[in-house]
């Protein structure tokens, strides 16, 4: 407990730091990354502690709060996403240190730091509180303090357009839970979670209702279609790292909820299930669908977490059918998989904006269409993206894999079981789309972003470089991160496995089934090995091949074709043209087609097709209402009577009834 | 680690190389021509292995890669197959997400190293080998879910080996289906008519020979003997798929896949004789056709 609270008073403190030494920065920058990465590595060292087998802790607060106890505790579960939290988190900050400075000069950049060490620890809070006034408390800041930061770069109109959606989208999500936790409140005696968890065990009207509120709230946190719309601008508009941490960890709180309400009312309906599963394999489809249409970088890498949000939830839904028909052993895996891949994308995806950042400031775009050829200048940038690249597409031997591969071992275990669970075994089809889809568009990102060449006019290509030491070894930490998962996953297996018997509150036997996993680890190292070995084994045979002693340069082969320029390069939107234009209408591309012309740009369906209509068409309805405040006291004191008569008519009438 | 199955793979290995020079013969004889050689590609990669290459300027250290990382995924890709009918080298539950993973893991390196020389054809090949690979790749998993439901098993080794000769007289229609499937797939997977024409001269028409434009020398040669040992394995697949090996002898086994590999290619020939490449556009219809034989397995065995 100390050590827990120790580190949130570091981080706190590193942010205090960031504020109070304005007038000196680089002191201000050094004891923040010091104080803030000392929390995070006593707060990562004590979680390990937990998921290790060690006891869990519960804390108390002192002192007379609103709302009961505060209460916060750290059980395996909760261990599990403060790593994941603390430890991206670290990476992120201090990579914000190296790519703020150039923004020192125009912007209150010590603000910005301390907001993100207030986000962490509002990130904490969310993942270890145990009632539910903390918990609300904890889901505020920490909407809060990423709005602020998405908004970081106020002046422009599309940042304050991202941060406006954010806001509202993130306060529907937080009523949801306050309506969740009345729902679930109206059965218990008290606010904390076990006690939440007692009074709800039976199926019931308060319960579906809870249940359908948790679906909408964590939902809409998580960013799952159809309500992911506010996610791809505030990603694109945050600064890089912070972009990182909402995409890397801040949806993973939807998916930490949907867990801890799953195991405190101690299993779901079916519907409940099957809408995960839906919801999961449509965010899957459609997010890397529209991610493949996307011409700039953070956008696309936004919309990625659409997809990875859809394999979670995949997992997260074979985990609940297992629960609800019985069948613990597809259960556990379901769960096993949502919490590994969520551990998984917080590591590549947080990578991959750090890459996205690092290849922002050396070139000021971030248009696809605008870069190439950054694999020359920026060799670590482009070697750690290419990590983060083939994990993000789940090839092996990187942790990618892993977890998709427990998802998919769910997906099939779930296909020998009786009617109607064994129909969830379709979803293969489902993940492998999601998988090759993904896999197309990473191959249009890594080479047109960095192979080739320059695709501008070369006037206007500056030199461009890798980032500093202090921006580089986040990202390197990361890739090595994504690296040993992938060649050694019996460091995560077992302790995902360990979380998901208790969620499912299944014993060791009836899931011994299933295997215990370290078997298959050692063999999934094994091919790993093999497979860098092999490679390793090639690259040396063929230095020993004749031609390839001393090669020769030349031009690109042209095809006959006189002389190729950078700009006769396939282009990003040429590439994924024919995909697009195979999943027709659904892929969200809008074309504009004039006589000498042809443009074309990536729409959101969700939001461009129905939500915001919707929304102009409620504005217009509510237009017709402002008659009433034409500014005459006459009728407003005319409304305040008849509203109060109104009320009093209500009261009396209420009185009467039994 | 036995002995049989480490024996089993280098067979294929080395037989590899005649499988494309089989289904090529068999396309020149039923056209009325004489043809290549059976063994054409062996004399190919040993010329290519002496032969000097020549680097792209824009090309960095990943188009050195692409070829290494074709033929190393293929080659752990095999090692994941029953190739004797009984055992794989190495074996694990879900193993055929790792499976599909190792190819798809050659395929981005492959389209990556294409992208590397900046040039345009190379940018559409790889643009179409990404496009028809997205079809293939549910159609793949289509096919291992009748498997899986049909033996019970979910490791490679388990649902193509003894379980599988068990199951066979039952869930005959599904794995029949699966078959014609995964047949399909090997053409699309290994760009055959009528996904790719392998004999085509015009670059604008095609998808694998495209990406592969600017590799020479004992470079191409990798990535010539990964494409035939990808057919291989689609191969031994539809073959084991067709004919359950687990209750054979394991010399029996080993001659059944010998045979059954000649039958496949030979039967890749006859398609490519017998129609034209499809339109770009119905390249993605023809395999949700392969998809939708799959489904047909999957729910004869679901019901």
């Amino acid at each position: 407990v100390i050590a827990l609270l120790l580190a949130v008073g570091l981080i706190l403190t590193g942010a205090g730091a960031a504020l109070a030494l304005r007038r000196y920065p680089r002191l201000a920058d050094r004891s923040y990354a010091g104080l803030l990465l000392s929390g995070c590595t006593l707060g990562v060292a004590r979680s390990i502690m937990v998921l290790r087998g060690g006891p869990a802790v519960m804390v108390t607060l002192p002192g007379s709060l609103p709302g009961g106890a505060w209460m916060f505790g750290l059980d395996p579960l909760s261990a599990w996403f403060v790593v994941l939290v603390l430890g991206v988190g670290a990476c992120a900050a201090v990579f914000g240190l190296g790519y703020m400075a150039p923004e020192r000069e125009h912007r209150f950049v010590g603000g910005a730091h301390a907001l993100l060490a207030l986000l962490l620890v509002a990130l904490v809070g969310v993942v270890t509180a145990q009632a539910m006034v903390p918990f609300l408390a904890a889901w505020e800041v920490m909407a809060l303090s990423a709005y602020l930061l998405v908004m970081f770069e106020y002046q422009r109109a599309d940042v304050r357009r991202a941060g406006l959606i954010y806001i509202v989208l993130t306060h529907l999500s937080t009523l949801a839970l306050i309506g969740m936790f009345a729902a679930l409140a109206a059965n218990s005696g008290g606010h904390s979670f076990a006690e939440l968890g007692q009074g709800n065990q039976a199926p019931g009207t308060a319960r579906t209702l809870a249940l359908t509120l948790a679906l909408v709230g964590f939902g809409i946190k998580a960013g799952a279609v159809p309500v992911h719309f506010w996610l791809p601008g505030a990603h694109a508009a945050a600064p890089s790292h912070v972009s990182a941490v909402l995409s890397g960890v801040m949806l993973k709180v939807g998916i930490y909820g949907l867990l801890r309400i799953l195991s405190l009312v101690g299993g779901a309906p079916a519907w409940l299930g099957w809408t995960l599963f839906g919801v999961g394999l449509g965010s899957g489809i459609l997010g890397v669908l529209w991610a493949l249409a996307q011409h700039e970088l953070k956008r696309l890498l936004a919309y990625h977490s659409v997809e990875n949000i859809g394999i979670i939830l995949l997992g997260l839904g074979v985990g609940t059918l297992g629960m609800t028909y019985h069948r613990p052993g597809v259960a556990v895996l379901g769960f096993s998989g949502a919490l590994l891949h969520s551990l998984n994308h917080a590591l590549f995806k947080s990578l991959l904006f750090l890459g996205a950042g690092s290849a922002l400031r050396a070139t000021g775009t971030g248009i696809i269409d605008e870069l190439g050829g950054l694999a020359r200048q920026l060799p670590w940038t482009a070697v750690a993206f290419g990590v983060g690249s083939v994990a993000i597409v789940g090839l092996p031997p990187l942790n990618g894999f892993v977890s998709e591969w427990v998802v998919f071992r769910a997906l099939f275990a779930a296909g020998p079981s009786p009617e109607p669970l064994r129909f969830a075994v379709i979803g293969v089809a489902g993940l492998g789309l999601i998988g090759a889809l993904a896999l197309a568009c990473f191959s249009k990102l890594d080479g047109m972003v960095f192979l080739g060449s320059r695709r501008v006019h070369e006037s206007s290509s500056l030199p461009a470089h890798d980032p500093a030491a202090s921006m580089l070894v986040p990202m390197l930490v990361l890739a090595g991160a994504c690296i040993a998962i992938g060649v050694l996953p019996g460091l995560v297996l077992e302790p995902a496995r360990a979380i998901a018997i208790s969620v499912t509150h299944a014993t060791e036997t009836e899931v011994s089934a299933y295997g215990t996993a370290s078997g298959d680890a050692a063999r999934i190292s094994t091919l790993g090995l093999g497979l860098f070995a092999l490679s390793g084994a090639l690259l040396l045979l063929r230095r020993s091949a004749g031609g390839l002693a001393a090669p020769r340069r030349a031009p690109t082969w042209g095809c006959a074709a006189a002389t190729a320029t950078s700009r006769m390069q396939y282009t990003a939107s040429s590439y994924a043209a024919p995909l697009l234009a195979a999943f027709g209408p659904v892929a969200g591309v809008r074309e504009h087609r004039e006589a000498n012309a042809y443009r074309s740009h990536p729409a959101d369906p969700v939001q461009d097709d129905a939500v915001l209509p919707a929304w102009r068409s409620l504005k217009r309805w509510s237009d017709r209402l402002r008659g009433i405040q034409g500014g005459r006291l006459r009728w407003y004191l005319l409304s305040v009577v008849f509203t109060l008569l109104a009320l009093l008519y209500y009261l009396a009438n209420a009185r009467r009834m039994p | 680690v036995t002995i049989g199955p480490l024996l089993t793979l280098l067979l294929v290995l080395a037989l590899a190389p005649a499988i494309p020079g089989i289904a090529t013969r068999t396309r020149a004889l039923l056209t009325g021509r004489r043809g290549a050689p059976v063994l054409q590609l062996y004399r190919d990669l040993a010329k290519l292995a002496r032969k000097n290459v020549v680097y792209s300027r824009t090309s960095t250290p990943v188009f050195r890669l692409g070829p290494v990382l074709v033929v190393a995924t293929t080659l752990m890709a095999a090692v994941l197959l029953p190739l004797d009918g009984h055992t794989a080298l190495l074996s694990f539950s879900g193993d055929l997400v790792a499976f599909t993973g190792l190819l798809g893991l050659g395929r981005f390196a492959l389209v990556l190293a294409g992208l590397d020389t900046g040039s345009s054809f190379e940018g559409m090949g790889a643009s179409r080998e990404v496009t028809v690979s997205a079809f293939a790749e549910p159609a793949l998993f289509l096919c291992f879910t009748v498997l899986v439901l049909a033996s019970g098993e979910v490791s490679l080794a388990g649902m193509l080996g003894e379980r599988l000769a068990a199951v066979w007289p039952v869930a005959a229609p599904s794995l029949v289906l699966a078959a014609a499937a995964l047949f399909m797939l090997a053409l699309a997977e290994t760009s055959r008519v009528p996904v790719d024409d392998p004999a085509t001269h015009l670059e604008l028409t095609m998808i694998h020979e495209v990406i592969v434009l600017d590799h020479s020398g004992p470079e191409l040669a990798l990535i010539l003997f990964g494409n035939a040992l990808k057919l291989a394995l689609f191969g031994a697949l539809v073959v084991s798929v067709l004919v359950p090996r687990g209750l054979l002898s394991p010399w029996l086994a080993v001659l059944v896949l010998v045979a059954g590999l000649a039958v496949v290619a030979a039967a890749v020939g006859i398609v490519e004789a017998s129609m034209a490449r499809l339109r770009m556009n119905r390249v993605p219809q023809f395999l949700v056709a392969a998809s939708a034989l799959a489904v047909f397995g999957v729910i004869l065995l679901l019901r």
